[in-house]
């Protein structure tokens, strides 16, 4: 697993109530595909419609609740675009960094310091780029939008995907390669379903990385331009702007409603379905209502067999494979090279352009850019350290009580995945309002967002710990400090880190919206690098911005290659479970 | 005799890996007729698996050719298929998709695929199961899946990499005798089988030829016909004979000293870049427990009695004459008077002995001299290791450093840190 984005494992669930669905084929599921698909399409004409209006830089957001469905579904939308060309950039991406040595040396580097940039680092050029190419419709806008979000949502899951291409047994490559299948049925048939139970559970929380900063990606101001999309992002940000309290109420539930209705209609069933992807003979509690139903409703199997009957007209010409064709495997074992090479030079144009751009920078700008990196860095460790304070007890005492785990995996779940940007206004004004300042509701802002990260792993590690440690502290009589330093914490210390890591890389990027807030007519700000890139964009100073963003970038990776990656092989061969 | 369906010219094959290059075996000539059952028979370590992938085209030998039918087999064996030792299923894949994978681009129609399924499944015993997942299923009914898959294309060449030795012993029991019945059956779809075993009395009981390897360097050490008619009983004299003569030319592979270790070779051989076989101390010593009453064992009876494998037993075997406690005259294991001695020591006095003992043996010599040529006493592990490298090429060296950092522990010759990956000295 690359060490700077590493996928938690859901925690296991206890033995599942795996109670056989009554045989009786549901009427009203049927009914509810029916109902499903003409939504479908609607929505797709209102979109459509949308899409191609002329460009209109400022939407006028209402802030009646009327509208609210409506924004809510755009949203809705452009996540979920997002969210497939993440899919496929993954698949492609991942793909070929995994299969080629060549590739990989250039691809993961690139891909490591990608996913250190906060989402404003990629604003500028996207939305100039785009609306330039659709100077008429909206077209542009809105894909600078998808783009936003998809920056918010991808790395996580490529790093899943290439990890889970890399791991598949050579056993079944073997198997495989005997069966003579070809390159396309081995990628559906053993990489892609290896690696399907890791993708799920990362688009889970990419779903809600992209979220995360949905009020920025609908709503933001470049230079003189103020660009605003109809959507539940630009109308928090208008609520909040506006100080209207029912408004931003409103919209928080909306947003809710989006979060449950995602799970439970397509990440449950996701992964219920996703179950006889994972090799282990356990059977963890994934049930979920509405596979159970659309599993025997009568509709989907007629789809089904409509849809396989339709694949098999494709799959007839299958030519009798001859042992590899040389000429053409000799062209695609180039592809990746190829691939990684124009990433290369892409890079290094990049990298020249990017030196140029900062060349024109005063020394001011530079000590600037130093102390606020610092202050930023000052409140993440003080957000981090805030978190690990009530997490640590907290999820161990859930992690040990199994039953107490799988009543709150929900809750902690949808709290993990709400952006905390829509609940900071609140936090923001309780502490504006008991006498702090800015910099202090900052550090309650990072820890709004990266506390969860750190409660799901401890958890994890604390279900983990082996029974017979626990029996066998208990029969030794150590005092319970003695226990937590013997036992727990090295037993969830591999957990922590996994947590640390994932918590620091977010909150820098959540830096940049807790330090510079639009909040109730007025614009409050505090010195760090957050807000110094906030700032930036807005009065599109693209130097400072380039300057600020590389900063960042430079600190994330470094931070990650310097101190987690050696304290994460530390802990691995010192605490790693097994004798 | 006629063309055989595939010949082996003197293929040799290396491993590399981390800078260094591991030879498997040298050398190899074999020659697979058709209707042949042929097992392959050796200790772990000697490259039999290897060999299998090569013989099948998963892996390239790195000099030398194979001959399929005559001509020279680029890649892939077009007709040969594989039974793993744990099954490789597809998880995700029912039973019938498993055994179906291999049917998906053979230029059939779905009537003649759908055909042969049904006719591979119903021999394999497999009818009822076809839409479980494996998971679902025993060891015993996966393996029987792995077999399946690799019957459902009727391959020329059906090899196995040690098939039954994942599975319980009345299992594996089942699936032998039941792969023989296909074997013999007329009407089988399988003609020729390679196989590869640790088992004597697997290679005896399936084999027409068997080929014992040898290790350390590998390579084949001889060949064996096998006339026995199927069925075959274990306890026929024929069976047993044939059993005792590969224990024979086993142990010779592995003690290649056995005949003559009566005149004792003088202490000061033992410096000749010898390696240490890779068993634990504690088990070498319960070696000599074993035969503190009877005092000699047949080689054969000792493995029955601790219920070992043979080559592994022998590589206990190997290091208890190693440090001089047994001696191995043909097939027999008789203790020394100083392995009598020493089990008489207590816990203190044994390591000290063995400490002693350890002096005189190359590897440890050869670790305490660097030791002793070091400035504070402390040798990087990668130093040790590339020597290793250097007089065992044919061995690997982080395993052969686990052995004798393991037993230098246990005689408090020098200490090992794994955090640090250093080998310290001991003051004393």
């Amino acid at each position: 697993m690359h060490p700077s984005r590493p996928a938690p494992q859901p925690f296991e669930t206890g033995p599942g109530s795996s109670t056989n669905p009554p045989r009786r084929p549901a009427l009203w599921i049927d009914l509810m595909v029916v109902g499903l698909l003409i939504g479908l399409i609607q929505t797709l004409l209102i979109l459509a419609r949308e899409w191609s209006a002329p460009l209109r830089p400022v939407a006028d957001i209402h802030l009646e609740t009327r509208y609210l469905p409506l924004y809510t579904l755009f949203s809705f939308a452009r996540g979920m675009m997002a969210y497939v060309v993440s899919f496929c950039f993954t698949l492609v991406y991942g793909y070929a960094m995994a299969k080629s040595e060549r590739a990989e040396r250039v691809m993961l580097p690139v891909l490591d310091i990608l996913q250190s940039i906060p989402v404003l680092g990629f604003l500028p050029g996207l939305v100039l780029t785009l609306v330039r190419l659709f100077p008429r419709s909206n077209l542009g806008l809105e894909m600078a939008s998808v783009l936003m979000i998809f920056t918010g949502q991808v790395w996580n899951m490529v790093f899943s995907f290439y990890a889970s291409v890399k791991s598949v047994s050579p056993d079944l490559t073997a198997v495989a390669r005997i069966a003579k299948l070809t390159r396309w049925q081995t990628f559906l048939r053993l990489e892609l379903s290896c690696a399907t139970p890791g993708l799920l559970w990362n688009s889970m929380l990419s779903m809600a990385g992209g979220w995360f900063f949905l009020t920025v990606s609908e709503s933001f101001v470049l230079g003189e331009h103020d660009y605003r999309l109809p959507g539940l992002g630009s109308y928090m940000a208008v609520a909040i702007e506006r100080g209207d309290g029912s408004a931003q109420a409103l919209g928080l539930i909306a947003m809710a409603l989006m979060i449950i209705a995602l799970d439970q209609l397509v990440w449950r069933p996701l992964v219920s379905w996703s179950q006889k992807f994972t090799t282990e003979e356990s059977h963890p509690n994934t049930d979920s209502w509405l596979w159970n139903h659309v599993r025997r409703a009568r509709l989907t199997r007629g789809f089904a067999l409509a849809t396989a009957a339709f694949a098999k007209r494709f799959k007839r010409p299958s030519r009798p494979a001859r042992a590899a064709t040389p000429s053409r495997s000799a062209g695609w074992r180039w592809a990746p090279t190829v691939v990684a090479g124009a990433i290369g030079l892409a890079a290094m144009a990049g990298a020249f352009a990017y030196f140029q751009m900062i060349q024109g920078l005063t020394t001011s700008d530079w000590s600037a850019l130093m102390s606020g990196t610092g202050l930023t860095f000052a409140r993440i460790l003080a957000a981090v350290a805030i978190a690990t304070l009530w997490t640590v007890p907290v999820g161990v005492a859930i992690g040990q009580r199994p039953s107490l785990a799988t009543k709150l995996q929900p809750w902690i779940q949808m709290a993990a995945s709400f952006p905390a940007p829509m609940i900071f206004p609140v936090a923001l004004g309780l502490v504006l309002g008991a006498g702090g300042t800015l910099s202090g509701a900052a550090v309650v802002m990072l820890l709004l967002s990266t506390q969860w990260y750190l409660l799901f792993n401890i958890i994890a590690g604390a279900r983990a710990i082996p029974r017979e440690l626990v029996e066998a502290s208990r029969i030794a009589r150590l005092s319970r400090w003695q226990r937590w330093r013997r036992l727990v914490m090295p037993a969830i210390f591999p957990q922590l880190l996994t947590g640390w890591i994932t918590a620091m890389g977010g909150a820098w990027n959540a830096s940049i919206v807790a330090e510079y807030v639009k909040f109730k007519g007025q614009t409050l700000s505090t010195h760090g690098l957050g807000a110094l890139i906030s700032q930036s964009t807005e009065r599109g100073q693209f130097a400072q911005l380039a300057a600020a963003v590389g900063f960042m970038a430079a600190v994330v990776v470094g931070f990650n290659r310097l101190v987690w990656r050696p304290l994460s092989h530390w802990a691995q061969t010192r605490f790693a479970a097994s004798a | 005799m006629t063309q055989p369906l595939i010949s082996l010219r003197n293929i040799t094959h290396r491993f590399s890996s981390a800078g260094r290059t591991l030879e498997v075996f040298r050398d190899v000539n074999l020659d697979i007729q058709e209707n042949e059952v042929i097992a392959i028979l050796g200790p772990s370590g000697c490259g039999k698996s290897t060999l299998l992938r090569v013989i099948i085209g998963l892996e390239t030998p790195a000099s030398g050719e194979i001959l399929y039918r005559g001509e020279r087999q680029i890649g892939l064996n077009p007709s040969a298929s594989l039974v793993f030792q744990n099954f490789a299923l597809f998880p995700w894949l029912t039973i019938n998709e498993n055994v179906e994978l291999g049917l998906a681009n053979l230029p059939w129609t779905d009537a003649q695929r759908q055909d042969r399924l049904r006719k591979t499944i119903d021999a394999v015993g497999l009818e009822g199961f076809e839409e479980a997942y494996p998971k679902e299923l025993s060891g015993g009914m996966k393996q029987r899946v792995g077999l399946a898959r690799a019957l459902a294309v009727e391959p020329e060449l059906l090899c196995m990499d040690e098939p039954f030795s994942a599975l319980d012993v009345l299992t594996g029991e089942t699936l032998r005798n039941e792969t023989i019945d296909l074997y013999v059956a007329k009407d089988s779809p399988v003609n020729t089988i390679l196989m590869v075993t640790h088992s004597i009395t697997e290679a005896v009981f399936m084999a027409t030829r068997i080929v014992v390897m040898q290790a350390n360097p590998g390579g084949i050490r001889s060949v064996l016909e096998n006339p026995l008619p199927y069925p075959r009983d274990e306890h026929h004299p024929e069976f047993k004979r044939m059993s005792e003569q590969l224990h024979g030319m086993i142990t010779q592979t592995l003690i290649p000293d056995a005949a003559e270790a009566h005149h004792q070779l003088p202490r000061q051989t033992q410096h000749l870049p010898q390696s240490i076989p890779n068993v634990s101390m504690g088990r070498t010593i319960g070696l000599l427990e074993i035969l503190e009453n009877e005092g000699a064992m047949e080689v054969f009876d000792l493995s029955r009695l601790v219920d070992m494998g043979l080559s592994e037993l022998l590589l206990v075997v190997k290091a208890a004459e190693m440090l001089g406690w047994v001696n191995t005259p043909g097939q027999r294991v008789e203790m020394t008077a100083e392995g009598r001695q020493f089990l008489g020591l207590n816990v203190n006095e044994r390591k000290r002995r063995l400490n002693a003992l350890l002096r005189e043996i190359f590897v440890f010599a050869t670790v305490l001299r660097m030791l002793g040529g070091s400035d504070h006493g402390e040798v990087d592990e990668e130093t040790v290791l590339t020597q290793f490298a250097l007089h065992f090429p044919h061995e690997k060296p982080h395993t052969l450093l686990r052995t004798i950092v393991a037993w230098a522990r246990y005689a408090e010759l020098f200490r090992y840190s794994s955090s640090r990956r250093m080998i310290l000295a001991i003051k004393t």
